[in-house]
């Protein structure tokens, strides 16, 4: 029989998380852009376009999200159970939009009433936030509970359901000046997701978090800056400016937007997610000797 | 849900775990309905059990060890005629009858040819484990064996290198300390050179050690590395491997010559010591002409007289004129001297000391002299020398000091040194044997076990009876008989039943391989049959795998087994013992015992069965009563039993008798009522009989015990006896005298060690040993510069559980316990990172295991917590553990003068590929 | 009011584990679930270094970060401060393991025994199913503290009703009982000593008091 190895030292400093595997980050991913992307789509039909395909992509997305996580739960079958606990648990409130969400979806595609699609849209941002409620509230992961956690992964659902509103517009807004106001949108989204991803990140650095947390953040800053926002941004821009090939510019900024944001939710709920490890503010006195300096191995930063 | 929620029946049996030496501990197993299935301490003993009914870590795993499914259920016989590492011995399971059948009819041959060979040495040999424990498992065993007669114990399993060796030997003779502890309760100041006795002292030493902290007790860790001990200490001091000698030296420099007389215990030393004893000019005593007495100097008549005149006051330091004195030298030459200085072994000793300053030491222990004199002047002040304490009526001095020692400071080369100098340290301050200072446990050497100070009897030269093995021309045991020579070779071990496993183990084996050239005594031989119980020497001696290859050779090997294991593998057969929490004995508990276990109480302890027999294991009451039946000792065995052979009191006295039939007999439950109703009876001295069902139900007896029976001085005193320090004449004397004795038998080969009898030890290059041995050996000493010392692990220690699976667990959680200790910043100069597979090589061999790194430990110096690298015993054998025993030779160069070695190696340490290192 | 705290004086823990492995005993957990374990925590740099010994496990907080994020009310804080698993509640969605800042959760999705895929005997009669695929973590050995309201005894003074780690514990280290009752030893070993607890500054106000110089 074969016995795992534990070193002393990785069970008192901050560790990965191991409980959320790909599952769960696949919520976070695919539901907060599901969610985005109907808070947009709502949006976007308040000027007239036809936004039932992107009512089913956002659904999907969430429903995908969801039944992911239903995969990962140790008792799927209890599910309901989740309704349990709407006080105080955002994961009960998540689970309470869902079905508006896919009330409102289902009568917004079969009635097509304008009420039902904004509703629709309104549920979508409601679980974009709830989802950076659950993240938020779990005290446990240090890169989490950051204060400027919670509006960066609601940042970067809305960024991504507009990104994927430009992606569907070459093919839903004909006239330029709604494509170039899509661009514009997703531009401005994106511009505050940088903003909220280098105030969160140095919201860390400065306060201190778990070096592994700090560690993954760091890693993927450059390129995410560069190629999940730069990148499309400039291709935006592209779009913006009506060059010939704009369509194809803001389906490909979209996508690489998209891609970036998943990317660093992916990173946040599985890579950078290190709990919160064991501190002492004073070390113990032992017999006449003297107590050392408190510590709090496995963190960097501050 | 699982039956135990809705449980028939749960029952709470009380037993004890002595799985080390540190033991017993008392426990309750919870049974559910038939099954064990919780350890617990047993609250009925809170107030008499020194560890309040607790029991440690490792007892939580004899639940597991219970239903191990690897165990061992049904005796089992060998069919591969072959043995060796890579042959698979093809056990075959047989009935009992077949297997005690087989046994007993090799025994009766051997008892038909005669109990000794042609070499004189025993046809049978036991090994059993750690420091007596198997003895507490082993039920009825020891009367079989007393019926037997003469059986080797000399084939050690790590006993001399394990153990705290010069320590049970000096201890015993000095103070009737086979071990050594701080009154830890009273204890203000403790000087703790590797010491790790809160891993290793069981839940008592662990107890009383918490509280003397909450007290606010100091204790000084002296140790390569920030051991469990060091980091429950005040202070770690972390010294070079091997120089501790020199450490002691330089506190003993300060307390008699920067301090001086007047700063220590004059009374004592002038009437506990030999301190006022007169040294002439041949190093000898200067003696009384008529009687031989040994003289000191009377300050009231101004004259020598001979230590025991009624009315003197003798001198403790200074010179003195002598006229017609003598001494005695080895083998009784005298020499007379008309007149001689006759010089106070004090001054002898503080003109020893003076070379010896802090700043000298420095450079040797790689500690700052600051240091050292800070440390020797914090001892003297905590001394409190002039203070008295009250206990159970009667004012005694309190001196609130001790220094400890632990492994490999106490063993191998040094450890001579160590002893004396800690002995020394408590003499100068007159902490020894006193309230508060440095105290014996037991005797084991001496009689009677449970009651040390009865083993204090007047000898000669005003000090205790010593029964050393005999070094004179007419009784020198010029022929072996046992294995490891140790009546021929080690005159200080004696010769009772616990000095034959104390002798020189490692030079049974050794000699087994090959003898010195000038060996001039019979040629070594194999034993007919070898009974092995709760012993791995395979796994637990030192350079395991040439170890491995002699055990090999043994033609007839009995393991009365628990699961396969590395020795066992080369067993004939396998006779499974119903284990811990499946039989049925009764032991002796309360007194004084190792580790630190000072008891207000004095009684016996039963262990019964908390759950049936697993499999078709028998308990060894059992398997003992039908082994002397078979093998026609009945009569003899049940006679030793009525002696108390079985553990408790003798079955009859003056005022009971509950033998039993001597020709008959008997089964287990019998034995062992008699002896329940026997040790209540003896213990009350015949006001309470309570038998074996009263016992099932209450576990235990106990009479109340006074606490000043945990110091010897007293006793002492009241004999009007000296302790033998500082200067040992007699060691000395007796030192020629051994090497006279072999001399003329032309044999030399124990020459070096001779070396180590002196009167006032010498700093020798102690560390330079080991290098020299590799330079012997023909390796380069720069090729391995780094020592690797092993360390104990409370979770394993003398455990026997590497296959309990809670264990390794739980031990993980310590740091060690996945692979080797080293310096981090030594490892980074080496390119090794946390975690990464390292050969640990040294002149004889390789061993693997993962890097653990950290920064309490020497840069020097690696560390590897308890004994692994397993390859047959279930579950261990998967743990890729490395261990120092694979890699540390056995050598005649290593092996002191008690024939004990230093747990200790030289090493280099490589990063490896995994595959690489996979044995 | 009753709050059951513990209290665990650092001076005397020498991370032996012995309630590890009590509590392991006590609560037939499965191998690699500790709900207590001692932490070997090295600090600084040779020659000037510490090694520390601290018993951790669920906190049982005032205001328990797992219980607010519960989204069935499997967890629930009892009025005796005990923070408690409805096993036949709880979806095992690992929220609460989230945010414990204490690490004190685990989730076990696939039956393990000691020695592999069967259980030995004890094991066997302990066997729960309904703790598979849900949270699990220490109890303060509940079913003790409620056998208490059942027999008038104390919990902390008498062992029955004590938890196992706090009776296994060999250096005395540990003490449980009421914080609300100032004779209790634990209010009396907090009031006497100086105290911390783990992560103050996160609001959970947990139940363990780590004594770590006298007062």
């Amino acid at each position: 029989m074969k016995t795992p190895k534990i070193r002393p030292g990785e069970r008192v400093g901050p560790r990965q998380q191991h409980n959320w595997d790909w599952r769960a980050a696949s919520n976070f991913i695919a539901g907060g852009t599901g969610g985005g992307l109907l808070a947009f789509a709502a949006f976007a039909s308040l000027w007239g376009a036809d936004v039932r395909a992107l009512l089913v992509a956002g659904m999907a997305l969430i429903g995908a999200g969801l039944t992911c996580v239903w995969f990962e739960i140790g008792k799927p079958w209890r599910a309901l159970n989740v309704y349990r606990h709407a006080a105080t648990s955002w994961m009960t409130r998540e689970a309470a939009v869902a079905p508006f969400v896919f009330g409102t979806g289902v009568l917004a595609l079969a009635t097509g009433l304008g009420l039902f699609v904004l509703l629709t849209g309104i549920f979508g941002a409601c679980f974009v936030y709830a989802q950076a409620r659950i993240l938020a509230a779990d005290k446990g992961i240090p890169a989490w509970r950051h204060r400027r956690c919670l509006p960066l992964v609601a940042a970067t659902g809305f960024a991504e359901g507009a990104s994927l509103l430009a992606v569907a517009t070459p093919f839903l807004i004909p006239h330029v000046a709604g494509q170039i106001a899509v661009a514009t949108g997703a531009l401005v989204l994106l511009f505050v997701r940088v903003l909220l991803w280098r105030n969160y990140l140095r919201g860390l650095r400065s306060e201190g978090a778990p070096v592994g947390s700090l560690r993954a953040l760091s890693a993927i800053d450059g390129p995410f800056l560069k190629y999940g926002n730069l990148l499309p941004a400039v291709l935006l821009m592209v779009g913006v400016l009506g060059t010939p090939l704009a369509g194809a510019a803001l389906v490909l900024a979209g996508l690489v937007a998209v891609a970036g944001g998943w990317w660093f939710k992916y990173t946040l709920v599985r890579r950078a997610a290190f709990t919160q490890g064991f501190a002492l503010p004073h070390l113990p006195v032992r017999g006449r000797g003297t107590s050392g300096a408190g510590v709090k191995p496995g963190w960097g930063g501050a | 849900m699982s039956s135990a929620a809705n449980p028939q029946s749960v029952r709470k049996v009380p037993t004890y775990c002595y799985n080390c030496v540190a033991g017993p501990d008392f426990m309750n197993v919870k049974v559910v309905d038939g099954v064990a299935t919780e350890i617990e301490p047993n609250f009925a003993a809170e107030d008499i059990h020194p560890a309040r009914g607790r029991v440690c870590v490792k007892a939580y795993g004899l639940v597991q060890k219970t239903y191990n499914p690897h165990r061992v259920l049904q005796p089992m016989k060998r069919t591969n005629p072959k043995k060796g590492r890579n042959e698979d011995p093809g056990f075959v399971p047989i009935s009992w009858d077949e297997a005690l059948d087989l046994v007993s009819a090799k025994l009766t041959s051997v008892r038909a040819k005669g109990l000794v060979d042609d070499s004189g040495l025993p046809r049978v040999a036991a090994t059993f484990g750690h420091g007596g424990t198997p003895g507490m498992y082993m039920g009825s065993l020891p009367a079989f064996l007393a019926a037997w007669g003469p059986i080797d114990y000399s084939f050690g399993s790590g006993q001399g290198v394990k153990c705290v060796h010069s320590e049970h030997l000096y201890g015993e003779f000095w103070h009737r300390g086979f071990t050594v502890a701080a009154d830890t309760p009273l204890a203000r100041y403790v000087i703790s050179i590797g010491s790790n006795v809160e891993a290793s002292g069981g839940p008592c030493a662990v107890t009383r050690h918490a509280e003397a902290r909450v007290r606010g007790y100091k204790r000084v860790q002296v140790e390569p590395h920030l051991s469990v001990t060091g980091a429950c200490s005040a202070e770690w001091v972390p010294i070079r491997p091997k120089t501790d000698p020199a450490f002691m030296f330089a506190l003993i420099h300060v307390l008699v010559c920067e301090q001086g007389l007047d700063k220590l215990d004059v009374p004592f030393l002038r009437d506990r010591s030999s301190s006022p004893y007169l040294v002439g000019p041949d190093g000898l005593y200067l003696r009384d002409a008529a009687t031989a007495k040994p003289l000191l100097w009377d300050e009231k008549s101004g004259r020598a007289v001979p230590f025991d005149t009624e009315g003197a006051v003798p001198a403790v330091a200074g010179r003195f004129r002598v006229e017609g004195a003598i001494s005695v030298d080895a083998d009784d030459a005298r020499q007379q001297f008309d007149v001689a200085e006759g010089v106070t072994a004090y001054t002898k000793l503080v003109e020893h000391m003076r070379k010896y300053t802090p700043e000298w030491a420095e450079s040797i222990c790689d500690v700052p002299a600051a240091t050292i004199r800070r440390i020797a002047n914090e001892y003297l002040e905590n001394a409190s020398i002039g203070e008295t304490i009250e206990i159970d009526g009667q004012t005694l001095p309190l001196r609130p000091v001790a220094v400890t020692l632990g492994k490999s400071v106490n063993n191998g080369w040094g450890a001579f040194e160590c002893c004396w100098a800690r002995t020394l340290l408590a003499t100068l301050v007159g902490a020894l044997e006193n309230p508060g200072g440095t105290l014996g446990t037991t005797v084991r050497l001496n009689r009677p076990h449970d009651n040390r100070l009865l083993s204090v009897k007047a000898g000669e030269d005003g000090f205790m009876a010593q029964y050393f093995n005999p070094t004179d021309k007419e009784h020198w045991v010029a022929k072996p008989t046992g294995r490891n020579i140790h009546r021929t070779l080690v005159p200080i071990v004696g010769n009772t039943a616990w000095s034959q496993a104390l002798g020189p183990t490692q030079l049974a084996w050794m000699f087994q391989r090959e003898v010195p050239e000038d060996w001039n005594m019979p040629m070594p031989t194999l034993p007919d049959v070898w009974f092995i119980y709760r012993t791995n020497p395979a796994i637990s001696f030192w350079d395991t795998r040439t170890l491995v290859e002699e055990i090999a050779k043994f033609p007839f090997t009995v393991s009365f087994a628990y699961t396969l294991d590395e020795t066992n593998w080369m067993a004939d057969l396998l006779l499974p013992e119903a284990t811990d929490l499946e039989s049925l004995q009764m032991i002796k508990v309360g007194g004084t015992k190792f580790v630190e276990q000072f008891w207000e109480h004095r009684g016996v302890v039963l262990r019964q069965p908390a759950v049936e027999p697993q499999g078709d294991t028998r308990d060894f009451t059992w398997i003992s009563t039908q082994l002397a039946k078979r093998t026609g000792l009945l009569e003899a065995y049940n006679n030793a039993l009525n002696r108390g052979a079985g553990g408790g009191a003798p079955l009859k006295a003056e005022n009971y008798d509950y033998s039993l039939d001597a020709s008959k007999e008997h089964g287990v439950e019998e034995i062992w009522d008699a002896v329940c109703r026997a040790s209540s009876a003896s213990l009350s001295e015949g006001r309470e009989v309570h038998d074996l069902e009263w016992f099932k139900e209450h576990g235990f007896y106990t009479v109340p015990m006074s606490k000043t029976e945990w110091y010897l001085s007293p006793t002492l005193e009241k004999q009007g006896l000296r302790y033998e320090m500082p200067y040992q004449e007699r060691l000395l004397r007796i030192g020629r005298e051994l090497g006279n004795r072999l001399h003329e038998h032309q044999m030399h080969w124990w020459d070096e060690q001779l070396s180590e009898y002196m009167a006032l030890p010498e700093w020798h290059d102690v560390p330079g040993r080991w290098t020299q041995q590799i330079k012997n050996a023909g390796g380069k000493p720069e090729d391995f510069p780094l020592w690797l010392l092993a360390t104990k692990s409370m979770q394993y220690h003398t455990g026997g559980n590497a296959s309990i699976a809670l264990m390794r667990e739980v031990a993980q959680n310590v740091r060690g316990h996945t692979g080797v200790i080293m310096n981090a910043k030594t490892a980074k100069s080496l390119g090794i990172a946390d975690g990464d597979r390292v050969e640990i090589r040294s002149h004889i061999g390789a061993t693997y295991g993962d890097a653990v790194l950290a920064q309490g430990v020497r840069p020097d110096t690696l560390v590897i917590l308890g004994q692994f690298d397993h390859w047959a015993t279930p579950v261990a054998k998967d743990f890729g553990m490395p261990s120092l025993n694979t890699i540390a030779p056995m050598s005649m160069e290593l092996t002191d003068a008690t024939g004990s070695g230093s747990d200790i190696v030289r090493v280099a340490v490589r990063k490896v590929e995994r595959k690489e290192a996979a044995v | 009011m009753t709050r059951y705290v513990m209290a665990i004086d650092l001076r005397r823990c020498v991370g032996c584990q012995t309630c590890t492995a009590a509590c392991k005993n006590a609560n037939a957990t499965p191998p690699g679930v500790q709900w207590r374990r001692v932490l070997d925590l090295e600090t600084g740099e040779f020659p000037d270094v510490r090694r520390s010994f601290v018993p951790v496990a669920c906190m049982h907080c005032d205001e328990p970060p797992c219980e607010e994020v519960c989204p069935t009310k499997a967890t629930t804080k009892r009025p005796d401060g005990l923070v408690a698993i409805d096993y036949d509640t709880c979806i095992g969605c690992a929220n609460c393991v989230m945010a414990c800042p204490y690490e004190a959760r685990s989730i076990v999705h696939e039956v393990k025994f000691a020695y592999g895929d069967k259980p030995i005997k004890s094991e066997e009669v302990r066997f729960d199913p309904a703790r598979i695929g849900v949270s699990m973590k220490c109890t303060f050995c509940i079913d003790r503290i409620d056998l208490a309201a059942q027999t008038g005894q104390v919990p902390g003074r008498d062992p029955e009703v004590t938890p196992a780690c706090v009776n296994s514990c060999i250096s005395g280290a540990m003490a449980f009982g009421d914080l609300d009752d100032p004779d209790s030893k634990v209010s009396r070993l907090i009031a006497e000593n100086k105290t911390f607890r783990m992560h103050e500054e996160l609001g959970t106000g947990p139940g363990v008091y780590y004594i770590w110089d006298k007062g």
